[in-house]
């Protein structure tokens, strides 16, 4: 037998069809619920505390009332907004501590609030949230922290690639090079900061040992994050390097990517750089233009 | 192997059908289906975002013919994007609304009369949802017709107290409920030997524990007399 009723909704109901003729629009009950819940509505919850939910009209509330069954809810999307921020971001959690990261959290909410059904990307502007609340004191590191960890998320859930299809590229006359368009792995993601993030990262990656002292002045970082076969790997970037890789990933011809890469680094061996990214996996596929500029 | 959707917008949009959208999903399942070629595929009857706000949460619906009609549709697009039959989970729930003029039970058999969906009817959101609302659980099985449930869902639920009375919540977090398991062997005795998935995804138990509970449902799956309580 089912426990003692607590609701008031009626056991037995009206058949199929006999719609009250004052039910509200599915839209308006809707729109209604997601502002007792969230902390973008103007009367809405925040999560941060147990009865934060607001009453609205329309909800069967019982013994239990309907402001604590939305605040279930309200506690719940809380909670789920919190754990993706937890899971994303676990070195600047440890770098904060729990309690402040979980208040900037509460913060972050309010003014990022949840625009993806998938929560993965709830944590998409939190290294902006960072720039603003320490972009100019002594914690500025932390929005690079928080970059480089949203980096390594996107490049961990990117699409997979085919591997760089050689045979197509011996099909293509060597005067015809500086036509390709390169095009970078889905899961690379290129990485510069003034300060030494990496080491940070990796000192603080395992949450059972003391992280050693780690002097922000020695020196910053320019690397690229590929996804390999063992999880995430971070390679060290040239100056050329660098901007080689930038150029093709902004969508330049290989003629115009060397000569913008030559600039920026002087002495550049533009042929053995791209070698070694396709080897790295880094370069997967190109195409030709078919018109000469 | 089955491909469970779980807030993944079959159903939301943003208030009403935006074909736009749940095709622009049910491409992106497609190439998860083709890549893994599930068995069943299964989403919630819920809602999680409208207006472009999203709770991603699995938020009740009001059952009016309104919301009927609009589920049933959007269905309908997932299906034929998809090119195959989907199924339907009742959620657990923690409120009710006002204009609710039909059953969940009847709402959930209706979207699948109507879309042609199949139902993933989970026990444990039938028990939790029958505590939070006073309905009776046998009661909802036995009123889901024979051949429409193509898979079940057992899990843990937690209390907690809301006044001087208490909610239950579904957490996959605890063993299945002695309750449950008896809603399991009316659910057997009505729909058969369906294939059944044990839902554990928090503070989870030895691995022994786990074990114990799957070989608890494989029994009763094969008899669903022999144990009952």
């Amino acid at each position: 037998m089912p426990p003692e009723p607590l609701g008031a909704q009626p056991v037995t109901a009206p058949a199929l069809g006999t719609a009250p003729a004052t039910a509200p629009a599915l839209r308006v009950l809707q729109a209604q619920v997601l502002d007792a819940i969230l902390p973008c509505g103007s009367h809405g919850s925040d999560g941060s505390d147990g009865s934060l939910a607001r009453e609205i009209p329309g909800i069967v509330g019982g013994d239990i009332g309907s402001a604590r069954r939305l605040e279930v809810y309200a506690n719940n999307a809380a909670a789920n907004f919190l754990e993706s921020l937890r899971l994303g971001y676990p070195v600047v959690r440890r770098l904060v501590g729990e309690a402040y990261f979980e208040q900037c959290v509460r913060e972050y909410r309010r003014t990022y609030p949840s625009r993806s059904g998938d929560l993965q990307h709830a944590g998409t502007s939190f290294p902006d949230f960072w720039r603003e609340l320490h972009g100019a004191d002594r914690y500025r590191y932390l929005a690079d922290v928080a970059r480089f960890e949203w980096l390594i998320q996107e490049s961990l859930t990117a699409a997979d690639e085919a591997p760089f299809d050689f045979a197509r590229l011996g099909a293509i006359a060597v005067h015809d090079y500086n036509r390709l368009r390169f095009r970078v792995h889905a899961a690379t993601r290129r990485f510069a900061s003034p300060f030494p993030i990496q080491a940070i990262w990796e000192a603080n990656a395992d949450a059972d040992v003391e992280p050693p002292v780690i002097d922000l002045d020695a020196g910053g970082d320019r690397l690229l994050i590929v996804r390999a076969a063992g999880g995430i790997e971070f390679l060290r970037l040239a100056e050329g390097e660098w901007a080689l890789l930038a150029a093709i990933d902004q969508g330049a011809a290989f003629s115009a990517a060397v000569t913008t890469a030559g600039r920026a680094a002087g002495e550049f061996d533009a042929s053995a750089t791209l070698q070694k990214f396709v080897l790295q996996g880094v370069i997967v596929d190109f195409t030709i233009e078919t018109e000469r500029p | 192997m089955t491909l469970a959707a779980r807030a993944m917008a079959f159903l939301n949009g943003r208030h009403f059908v935006v074909p736009q959208d749940v095709k622009t999903v049910a491409l992106d399942v497609r190439a998860a289906v083709r890549r893994f070629q599930p068995m069943l595929i299964s989403e919630h009857l819920s809602w999680s975002s409208a207006g472009g706000r999203h709770a991603n949460d699995l938020l009740p619906l009001p059952y009016t013919e309104e919301a009927l009609a609009h589920v049933s549709a959007r269905i309908g697009i997932v299906q034929d994007r998809l090119g195959r039959r989907i199924l339907i989970e009742n959620v657990s729930s923690y409120l009710a609304f006002e204009c609710s003029h039909i059953t969940e039970w009847d709402f959930l058999t209706a979207v699948a009369e109507r879309s042609g969906c199949g139902i993933l009817l989970d026990l444990n959101n039938i028990h939790v949802s029958a505590h939070n609302h006073g309905f009776d659980a046998r009661g909802y099985v036995e009123a889901i017709p024979r051949e429409l449930v193509c898979e079940l869902h057992l899990a843990g639920h937690t209390r907690v107290t809301a006044g001087n009375r208490d909610l239950l919540i579904d957490t996959h977090s605890a063993p299945v409920a002695e309750a449950v398991w008896d809603l399991y062997r009316v659910a057997l005795e009505r729909f058969g030997p369906v294939p059944t998935l044990i839902e554990w995804d928090a503070q989870l138990p030895p691995l022994a524990e786990l074990v114990a509970e799957a070989d608890r449902a494989n029994a009763i799956l094969r008899s669903p007399r022999a144990d009952a309580a």
